[in-house]
């Protein structure tokens, strides 16, 4: 469990985390969510005792991190998959790591086989990928066993093979009872792999929430209707919360109400139509819609069209 | 290729009841860390073995000189004053000739061990794993200082293994177990490890390889020689507080004037030492890594 209370940090005049309190569960995946330049990676990095608070405490399983006796064994964490000397090999990297904790050679040769590096585990680091360093990091991040796990963007670089590998990997090791803590800016991936999400932005936390919570609160869900009489539809559509948009000639867009009482209202209406199609927010839209006011860097165009729901999806 | 070993139950290898389970990161733990980072870096291994390669040159080249002009001493009366005026007995330093190039690299060396965690990020996985930090720092510490002092004294014996022969071509006689000669030995050793670990707090505190490195060259190299072109009694005295400048009144036979005493000189350096690693200490707790 990693608990934050007040955490702050300040870098000259630039508040990069601003007094955000949270707590990160065992046994789930929790999200942490945010726009580039939010304070992610900073609030991980004062988890791990590598940057100080400015104000605040941040525990793990309740005590800060520094101060427990065996901290390897206790929480691993990928923070940057550049957190090797590259002149090293991905095996001598792991051993002299294992080293500090006696942590035995075999656990060792065991994480490089479960992260997919026993091939180039005696190669410089120097000639890996991106994925290939993030699988090192991760391999380094579980040497001690540990009860929490940090992972920084653990799928950044990883081809799609390694991006289903770390979603299998993750929900397992939180299906265990441990506490796992992954930042991402891919909302799609997260809608994916978390339960609970942690959405921060310009250093404040905007959610917390669990992530089907998420996308059916903030994300309005939609209908799209074709109709032949959408001025008559809309008409008998309009009040109690219920808007109507006409979007082309015979295409109307609907908010506030569910697909079956369109149907409902048509038939009393006599009106026919010949598309009924429920727009479910995305939990891009979702966070689009949170993080709106907090985006450190805007850029000019914005995406976040609605996107048909699809069957089993979330 | 591992999806699978996460659905299979212990693919994590999970082991709650290991002995170990709460082996946390002692020093001698810290330290046996430090020593394999130390020996899987082929960087490391380069700047090694050239300062033992140098060493031994130098001590086969000087050899060769010092008997050169020994000879011509012995027919030139010019050439013989200027060898009397040195001391007399040039062997004896002759094993010792290649210590400011191996200070240099060995200082460099220094500078690179810490250095090199913060450049290449590796730094975040030490101090992850030894949250303390001063642990993982002495540990760097007591690796560079045993094994620049080990090198150093090594290669002094091998350059006098080498010096031997030739200079008793020219009829000079080099007594390796001679008190002076194993004084030489343990001085210069000392001193260049010294270096190192000054080397290595530079490294901690400027965090930049380029930059550590410029400022012990800096200090070694420029100063020494700016403080001799600068005017002035002030720049004359200070001078001889130099860390570069300890290492003659150390290994001096006989106390020359104007010159720091051995202990000064020794208390002098230990200072250079002792009071950057400190602050590099105190920096490196305090500090973002």
């Amino acid at each position: 469990m990693i608990e934050a209370q007040g955490l702050t940090k300040v870098y000259g005049d630039k508040t990069a985390v601003d007094s955000v309190n949270f707590t990160v569960q065992a046994g789930r995946v929790t999200g942490f969510l945010g726009p580039n330049g939010a304070g992610k990676s900073t609030t991980m990095r004062m988890i791990m005792g590598l940057d100080r608070p400015t104000a605040g405490t941040v525990t793990v399983n309740g005590e800060p991190f520094a101060r427990h006796a065996a901290p390897l064994r206790e929480i691993g964490a990928l923070l940057d998959a550049k957190a090797v000397h590259t002149g090293r090999s991905a095996y001598n990297h792991l051993l002299a790591m294992a080293a500090t904790h006696s942590i035995p050679k075999k656990r060792v040769r065991e994480v490089i086989e479960i992260t997919g590096l026993a091939d180039v585990a005696n190669k410089k680091v120097k000639g890996f990928s991106l994925g290939m360093g993030q699988r090192l990091g991760i391999a380094a991040a579980l040497l001690g066993d540990p009860q929490t796990i940090i992972l920084d963007e653990p799928v950044n670089g990883l081809d799609p093979e390694g991006v289903v590998w770390v979603r299998t990997m993750v929900r397992y090791l939180a299906s265990e009872g441990r506490t796992v803590f992954l930042s991402s800016h891919l909302m799609s991936e997260m809608a994916l792999t978390a339960d609970h999400l942690i959405v921060i932005g310009r250093g404040r936390i905007i959610a917390d929430a669990p992530i089907k919570d998420i996308i059916n609160g903030k994300g309005q869900s939609r209908t799209r209707v074709r109709t032949d009489q959408p001025d008559r539809l809309m008409n008998a559509l309009a009040g109690d919360g219920v808007s109507a948009e006409l979007q082309d000639r015979e295409l109307l867009e609907v908010k506030g109400t569910d697909p079956r009482r369109i149907a409902q209202t048509a038939l009393e209406h006599q009106v026919l139509i010949y598309e009924l199609t429920p727009l479910q927010a995305s939990l891009e839209e979702a966070y689009m819609e949170l993080t709106k006011d907090a985006v450190e860097y805007h850029s000019l165009t914005t995406t976040g069209a609605p996107v048909p729901a699809q069957p089993g999806g979330k | 290729m591992s999806t699978a070993t996460f659905t299979q139950p212990g693919g994590a290898g999970t082991n709650p009841a290991s002995p170990s389970r709460e082996a946390g990161p002692s020093f001698p733990r810290v330290l046996n860390s430090e020593f394999i980072k130390f020996r899987t870096l082929l960087s490391t291994l380069i700047l090694l073995a050239s300062t033992a390669v140098v060493m031994v040159g130098f001590g086969a080249l000087s050899a060769w000189g010092t008997g050169s002009f020994a000879d011509a001493a012995s027919s030139d009366p010019q050439a013989a004053e200027a060898m009397a005026a040195q001391g007399g007995d040039l062997a004896v330093t002759v094993p010792t000739s290649g210590i400011g190039f191996a200070q240099l690299i060995l200082g460099s060396l220094g500078v690179l061990l810490m250095s090199s965690e913060f450049t290449t990020g590796m730094a975040r996985s030490t101090f992850a794993a030894v949250p303390k930090r001063i642990p993982a720092f002495l540990a760097k510490l007591v690796v560079i200082l045993v094994s620049t002092f080990l090198l150093t004294a090594a290669s002094t014996y091998i350059a006098g293994l080498v010096a031997v022969p030739i200079l008793d071509n020219y009829g000079l006689k080099l007594d390796l177990a001679s008190s002076q000669s194993v004084k030489l030995l343990l001085v210069s050793s000392l001193y260049v490890a010294a270096v190192a670990a000054i080397g290595m707090a530079l490294g901690t505190l400027i965090r930049n390889s380029a930059g550590g490195i410029m400022s012990l060259v800096g200090l070694f190299f420029v100063a020494p020689i700016a403080f001799q072109l600068i005017p002035g009694d002030f720049f004359e005295e200070a001078r001889k507080y130099l860390p570069g400048n300890t290492i003659n009144p150390m290994t001096a036979v006989e106390h020359v004037p104007e010159t720091l005493e051995a202990w000064q000189a020794a208390l002098v350096l230990g200072a250079w030492v002792v009071v950057p690693v400190v602050l590099a200490m105190v920096l490196l707790k305090t500090r973002d890594v």
